[in-house]
């Protein structure tokens, strides 16, 4: 009953954006003897489940989703050196890296924040680059954080042959393979996305959430 | 431009502070706070309120947040901090008429009021839909050669002669000029030659835009976008537009594109955060007019009924509080060749005009596609001069959104949205008019608006 309680106040935490919170829960759950991985899927994910879904449905928005984000990052960071590579419940890859930044020459950062903060909410470990972020500095993070996921966020139409530079650099480099590339923002389709080559994009947070937990599974 | 040189020297001498804890720390923990404060609520079955108290309430709380926070420097990471007088001066200052375009085509953009006896402006064209260099002229010739259309606004082009366009490239330098010369060529074509624009529209950085300002491409008569980014935030490429146009003398349109349910929160929030950002653009974007854009969410469009509530209610809240220029942009979800689209615009057409705001569109499809004609720009007029002539009051102006928003708003839950047809399938783009299903439709809906009472 104990047990419950505490991994019910860490979901709440969660749900709350409190990063003091859930990390102080989440070290006396780790004291009290509980699983990390109960930690994991019942409190912080089953938290993280339930802020992407209030913010699906209109019921919370940005902030309450940014600082959820912030409050998972802050509490996973307590508990990630006893997770180091093993799956979640949800399926996703705890430690996987994924770099996402929106592409040199767009500043438009929103999409791309939800995008982050719901990856993050799915147990993965989220570099955010920022915006207008040049291309070579997107793929020599990627290398130097070991992501396998590169996320690149697309306003402007302008802005967009940038991401097909992006991936051509890659090939440059002979980095290609390494490396699942997916593509979002409001101006991006999947017919163009297939035409220059990267992995995959999806409409909304919660869809990339799914692209991105299927091309790592299928790998 | 001295005393605009020392707020730009602010953003480098500002407290320092991550964008994060800005967005966080700042505005979201604002919003929140000016919202219980003022104890702001919006209804979604009256996306027009009627309520003047709520609308003076909502100025109230933008007002304290403009003076609370300022703005922000994305460039430097640096609040740049705006005196409560900085913020006054700015509305004391804020023209209430302004000439744009020339000769006979000139027009007088007015500070509306409630009510106001004189008909809002209609700007003609999809703002920054990514057009194809083929069609781009015929689709600018679509909405200028429209005879209620007052002035003149197009797409960006994404390619020119085979090239992509990249920002910050010297293909925006090209495509800049080259969509000007469009605009000028279609304004020349309908015999429109000084008619007012907003242009520039394939500038995103700075090169685009100084490239623009010569009077063989944007005229000092014309305007340009100022941009006051997500939220309260400005950086170089935006200072760098301001600096431009001071000294050129060119009209600037501030667009704060508030997104509803973003960092403001829901609808109350959101709509003080684009109180806050219309006044901190007066003293920032140096403003000459506001064009009012708030974005949804999730859905983008201006006619979801939390858009509409921000749109109506910011309106208000600037016509009683601080009377200013204010153009509200229609971008419908639902594209070229549908029925929803008209609806869209039809319902976007009443609550703007009804709510003292003129009138720009339409960016149809959400803005993001070629999907777009002069024919709902058309429909777009007759509805607000049909609603200005009507006298509509903000109680009927809610009548009517309540009877148009149930024929469109499954569109926002239809996979793959309502994207409708590329211009080129809805007109006839040798004579420039609309194919005649497309005119079928469009008088199907108008002869639909008639019967439910709209004196078109």
């Amino acid at each position: 009953m104990i047990e419950n309680k505490i991994i019910e106040k860490i979901a709440q935490a969660i749900l709350d954006g409190e990063v003091g919170v859930a990390t102080d829960t989440t070290r006396i759950a780790l004291e009290a003897g509980l699983d990390p991985m109960q930690i994991l899927n019942d409190g912080l994910m089953a938290g993280a489940d339930e802020v992407g879904k209030r913010f699906e449905c209109g019921e919370y928005f940005l902030p309450e989703l940014l600082l959820a984000g912030r409050a998972l990052k802050a509490a996973m960071e307590v508990i990630n050196p006893l997770l180091a590579g093993k799956a979640t419940a949800a399926g996703s890859w705890v430690g996987g890296r994924i770099v996402i930044a929106t592409v040199q020459t767009d500043i438009h950062d929103i999409g791309k924040n939800i995008v982050g903060s719901m990856l993050t909410a799915a147990g993965y470990t989220v570099t955010d680059l920022g915006v207008d972020v040049p291309l070579k500095s997107i793929v020599d993070r990627a290398e130097e954080v070991g992501a396998r996921v590169i996320a690149v966020s697309v306003l402007l139409t302008t802005s967009m042959p940038y991401i097909k530079d992006l991936i051509g650099l890659l090939k440059g480099r002979g980095l290609r393979e390494k490396y699942i590339v997916v593509v979002g923002g409001a101006s991006v389709t999947e017919a163009w996305a297939q035409s220059i080559g990267a992995d995959g994009t999806a409409r909304n947070a919660a869809e990339a959430v799914k692209l991105v937990r299927g091309l790592l599974k299928a790998i | 431009m001295s005393d605009y040189l020392e707020i730009l020297e602010r953003s480098n001498e500002g407290e320092y502070i991550t964008e994060e804890n800005w967005d966080l720390e700042k505005v979201a923990a604002t919003a929140r706070k000016l919202v219980k404060k003022h104890r702001l609520e919006w209804d979604r079955n009256q996306v027009v309120s009627d309520d003047p108290s709520l609308a003076d309430a909502v100025y109230q709380a933008g007002y304290e947040m403009a003076v609370e926070l300022g703005a922000y420097s994305r460039s430097t990471e640096r609040i740049i901090a705006l005196k409560q007088a900085e913020i006054d001066e700015g509305i004391r200052n804020t023209p209430q008429t302004l000439v744009m375009g020339e000769g006979k085509d000139a027009r007088t953009l007015y500070a509306r009021n409630l009510g106001d006896e004189r008909p809002p402006l209609f700007f003609g064209g999809p703002p920054g839909n990514p057009i194809p260099q083929q069609i781009f002229l015929p689709n600018v010739v679509s909405y200028v050669q429209e005879p209620l259309i007052d002035l003149a606004t197009c797409g960006t082009l994404t390619e020119v002669d085979g090239h992509a366009v990249r920002t910050g490239h010297p293909m925006e330098i090209v495509a800049t000029r080259r969509e000007l010369q469009y605009m000028h060529a279609a304004l020349n074509q309908v015999g429109r030659p000084g008619m007012g624009m907003l242009g520039a529209q394939s500038s995103v950085s700075e090169l685009g835009n100084l490239a623009a300002t010569q009077t063989r491409y944007l005229r000092p008569c014309d305007s340009h976008v100022i941009p006051l980014l997500n939220e309260l935030k400005m950086d170089n490429r935006n200072f760098s537009r301001v600096v431009n146009s001071l000294d050129y003398g060119m009209i600037n349109a501030s667009l704060p594109c508030v997104i509803v349910g973003g960092l403001g929160g829901g609808p109350p929030g959101s709509a003080v955060v684009n109180v806050a950002s219309f006044l901190v653009a007066n003293v920032t974007c140096r403003a000459d007019y506001h064009l009012l854009h708030p974005i949804h969410v999730r859905h983008v469009a201006t006619s979801t009924r939390e858009v509409l509530w921000v749109i109506s209610i910011v309106g208000q809240a600037f016509t009683r509080n601080a009377p200013s220029i204010i153009v509200a942009d229609i971008y419908p979800k639902s594209g070229a060749g549908t029925k929803e689209l008209l609806y869209e615009t039809a319902i976007n057409a009443i609550v703007n005009a009804v709510t003292a705001s003129h009138l720009e569109g339409c960016g149809s499809a959400d803005g993001k596609l070629p999907n777009c004609s002069g024919l709902e720009a058309r429909l777009m007029a007759e509805v607000a001069l049909a609603s200005h002539s009507m006298k509509m009051t903000l109680r009927e102006a809610n009548e009517w959104a309540l009877k148009l928003l149930p024929l469109y708003e499954h569109i926002f839950t239809k996979e793959g949205g309502n994207p409708g047809l590329p211009f080129d399938k809805v007109y006839n783009i040798s004579s420039i008019q609309p194919l005649d299903f497309w005119q079928k439709m469009y008088e199907e809906v108008k002869a639909e608006l008639r019967s439910m009472g709209l004196t078109l």
